[in-house]
């Protein structure tokens, strides 16, 4: 089936989706709820959209389209008081992390929908390893090659949203020294990585997507597993490099962040993306991964080397205007202030050496995401 | 003269053995038909004992004796401590419909029972000690099963907490009971409340002083001793000989235990489960000792009788559950399946009897229809769990892919 042709979407609006954790409120496992609290929350409207996920012990949520980051914070804390209320009902808790700290993956269970079984019998046990959690932003774009051109621009700032939004330092009961180990799960996927570097959206349609095509190894965008990606029937790109922060505050503000950088580099400020800026991408992203935002980020056109953090304050004073423009000030100033204070992932850590034990840890991420901390 | 000695002395010599087979027969026989017919190992476990047991073929001695009974609870007080830590006592606050269902259910058994036993001709204080263990759902069976089938959801959540509920009630109500029954019997109050309330206060005491200072002392243990299973077993096996020794319940001491520690919040790992293979061996034992324990004689005496208290309880666990499963936030399927899951009831009564016993109240002979009511649900009360979680697509056994 040829590619869809990318429809208009109103320019910067936003949409949000959160792959969130289901947790045993008595034991702080994972549990295989998603199949009881969707049967739960069927029972009256829910403010957003909760669908499955690919095992049972996880569930997803997506926001409507918004313009401004007050109405996808003020909806986003909605859609968690009622994910919420309905765990506790279940004795089931709800959190962010891009991963659970002690589950074993051998013991998830797929959700029984016929695309999670293809993508199981293909994948095998990377299927079930996949039990991890990301934030997806979508950003309206006004054309298909406005996307590709935001798409390539972003490349340079994709560390910024991974060290942000890093939240899974624990594998296996181990402090894996990664700040974002969840990524690493991802790159185990054969069509993970960056889109190619096509800035012409007929020429990404007929030509690349064309080819993967015909070679049978793809049906749709969606057997692409790309750091961003083009959602042309949404008319968007998708920014999936965040691990699903421990707050939907924190949530909001990363794409508000985006929305602001993204008004920035259609202004065209910037010099724009050329293949070469690729070079340093990959060791860019390990670096996030790795350091967060003490990780060191290579400028691609000046070769500069300086920390996440100081390139990441910069950018957030640079982009006042802009942010100021589409409303998004907040959430630049809740970045900063994130920023100084530490990362998730250091939250998390902290919260191990104090309590002790991984559990310990889970329920003081559940606290988290119920807004009390 | 002296063959003879010598035969005794043999013959008492390989009595012996007789445990240690058992159990591996056991374990074997387990095996065998859980791999062939997929059913769960404990209700194996059970018939096995059953089957030696002293009033059957008689190769197992006669189960009054204190080390065995020790050790099996030790495997309960394992059970008991690893299903309290696994209350969350918080949910009951927040779903409070969970905490009625619970309630009206332990209220319809209890009364049913009682309706049941006093039909049939038993006198009122029989029928209401009946009636107590009839209120409890088996911890042991329970979770073994959950932990075999690997279970996880909401049939498995409710199940185990409102069986947690009704064993608490159920040792209460029993307690009490005793209390009245030793107040008639010897007009002696001090009698009647040290061995009913003051027993159940010692008890709770104990494990609350367990649930405060183990995990305080593995904290001080440090970090490299963040597997805490070894210690917390340990302090099981401490727990369940002192309440032994004290003749207090190792019951309540050990669940208290469970629940306290569970909300200091120490590692229990869960590659640990079933206390890994100590639980797992101590298992064999718990369950071949409970079919042990039954004399067939008793159980086709209270067969009838037997039949219709297993019926009444049935109906009264899965109809009052399930009325109240859309309140409390599950669907009716999924209500109707959580009291199914909670029929397994052997260990718990069994054991609040020999314990009873060995405090030298016999109540076995009068309540004789309990023998077939544990004997039939030692088979098959495991298995009706394991139906329903398959039913409740919560068993992670099902074939997926």
């Amino acid at each position: 089936m040829p590619l869809q042709a990318f429809q208009l979407s109103a320019p910067l609006s936003l949409g949000v989706e959160l792959e969130l954790q289901l947790v045993s409120l008595s034991h702080f496992d994972l549990v295989d709820a998603s199949p009881d609290l969707l049967e739960l929350l069927g029972r009256r409207r829910f403010p957003g959209h909760v669908v499955p996920e690919i095992t049972q012990s996880m569930i997803e949520v997506n926001t409507d389209v918004h313009s401004s980051h007050a109405d996808m914070l003020a909806q986003l804390r909605e859609i968690r008081d009622a994910l919420v209320e309905a765990g506790d009902r279940l004795n089931v808790g709800l959190c962010g992390g891009g991963t659970h700290p002690f589950q074993q993956w051998s013991e998830r269970k797929i959700f029984a929908k016929p695309r999670f079984k293809e993508v199981s019998q293909l994948y095998g046990y990377l299927a079930k390893q996949f039990t991890i959690f990301g934030q997806h932003i979508h950003i309206g774009c006004a054309s298909g090659d406005d996307a590709l051109f935001l798409l390539h621009s972003l490349n340079r700032y994709v560390p910024h949203f991974i060290a942000l939004a890093a939240s899974s330092p624990f594998v296996q009961r181990r402090d894996t020294q990664f700040d974002s180990a969840r990524l690493n799960s991802v790159f185990a996927f054969p069509l993970s990585g960056r889109a190619p570097f096509t800035q012409s959206w007929s020429d990404f349609e007929q030509g690349y997507f064309a080819r993967m095509e015909r070679t049978g190894i793809v049906k749709s965008m969606k057997d692409f597993y790309w750091d961003i990606r083009p959602k042309p029937e949404y008319g968007t790109i998708e920014l999936r490099v965040c691990d699903t922060p421990l707050s939907v505050d924190r949530a909001a503000a990363l794409a508000g962040y985006l929305q602001a950088l993204c008004r920035h580099l259609l202004s065209r400020a910037e010099a724009p993306p050329a293949e070469e800026d690729y070079l340093v991408y990959n060791y860019n992203r390990f670096q996030a991964c790795r350091f967060g935002l003490d990780g060191a980020l290579v400028h691609p056109k000046t070769y500069r080397s300086r920390s996440i953090l100081e390139d990441l304050l910069t950018t957030l004073d640079r982009l006042e205007t802009h942010a100021q423009a589409v409303g998004a000030l907040p959430a630049l100033e809740h970045l900063a202030r994130a920023a100084r204070e530490g990362s998730d992932a250091s939250f998390l850590r902290r919260e191990y050496a104090l309590r002790g034990s991984a559990e310990g840890m889970v329920d003081a991420a559940i606290g988290r995401f119920r807004g009390r901390a | 003269m002296k063959a003879e000695a010598a035969v005794e002395q043999a013959l008492l010599q390989l009595a012996g053995l007789a445990w240690p087979l058992a159990v591996a027969f056991a374990w074997l026989l387990g095996e065998l038909v859980h791999q062939a017919l997929g059913l769960p190992r404990i209700s194996v476990y059970g018939l096995v004992g059953f089957a030696l047991g002293h009033g059957q073929l008689g190769l197992l001695p006669p189960t009054d004796t204190g080390a065995v009974m020790l050790l099996a609870n030790v495997a309960f007080g394992l059970s008991l401590f690893e299903f309290g830590y696994r209350i969350n006592l918080r949910w009951l606050r927040t779903n409070p419909w969970l905490a009625i269902s619970g309630l009206a259910e332990a209220a319809c058994t209890f009364g049913a029972a009682y309706w049941v036993a006093g039909q049939f001709g038993m006198s009122a204080l029989a029928s209401l000690l009946l009636a107590s263990l009839l209120m409890s759902a088996s911890p042991a069976a329970i979770l073994r099963v959950f932990n075999e089938e690997r279970s996880s959801g909401a049939v498995t959540e409710r199940a185990l907490h409102l069986s947690a509920l009704s064993c608490v009630l159920a040792v209460f109500a029993f307690k009490t009971i005793v209390g009245f029954w030793l107040y008639q019997a010897s007009g002696s109050v001090a009698e009647a409340v040290s061995v009913s309330l003051g027993l159940l206060l010692a008890s709770l005491l104990l494990g609350l002083a367990f649930g405060a200072a183990v995990p305080f002392l593995l904290r001080q243990a440090g970090p490299g001793s963040r597997d805490a299973t070894v210690g917390l077993a340990l302090g099981v096996i401490l727990i369940v000989a002192i309440a032994h020794f004290f003749r207090l319940s190792p019951v309540l001491a050990a669940l208290t235990f469970g629940f306290v520690a569970r909300h200091r919040r120490i590692t229990l790992d869960q590659t640990q489960r079933n206390f890994g293979a100590l639980g797992e061996l101590l298992a064999i034992v718990l369950f071949v000792f409970v079919g042990a324990t039954i004399d067939w004689h008793r159980v086709a005496a209270g067969l009838g009788l037997g039949l219709l208290l297993i019926l009444a309880r049935l109906l009264c666990k899965v109809l009052v559950i399930g009325a109240f499963a859309r309140a409390s936030g599950v669907s009716w399927r999924k209500g109707l399946l959580s009291g199914l899951a909670m029929t397994p009831i052997s260990v718990f009564v069994i054991l609040l009897l020999e314990q009873a016993r060995y405090m030298g109240i016999d109540l076995i002979d009068q309540l004789a229809p309990l023998a077939a009511v544990t004997l039939l649900l030692e088979v098959a009360g495991p298995v009706l769990t394991q139906r329903a979680l398959m039913l409740a697509g919560e068993s992670a056994q099902d074939k997926e892919d």
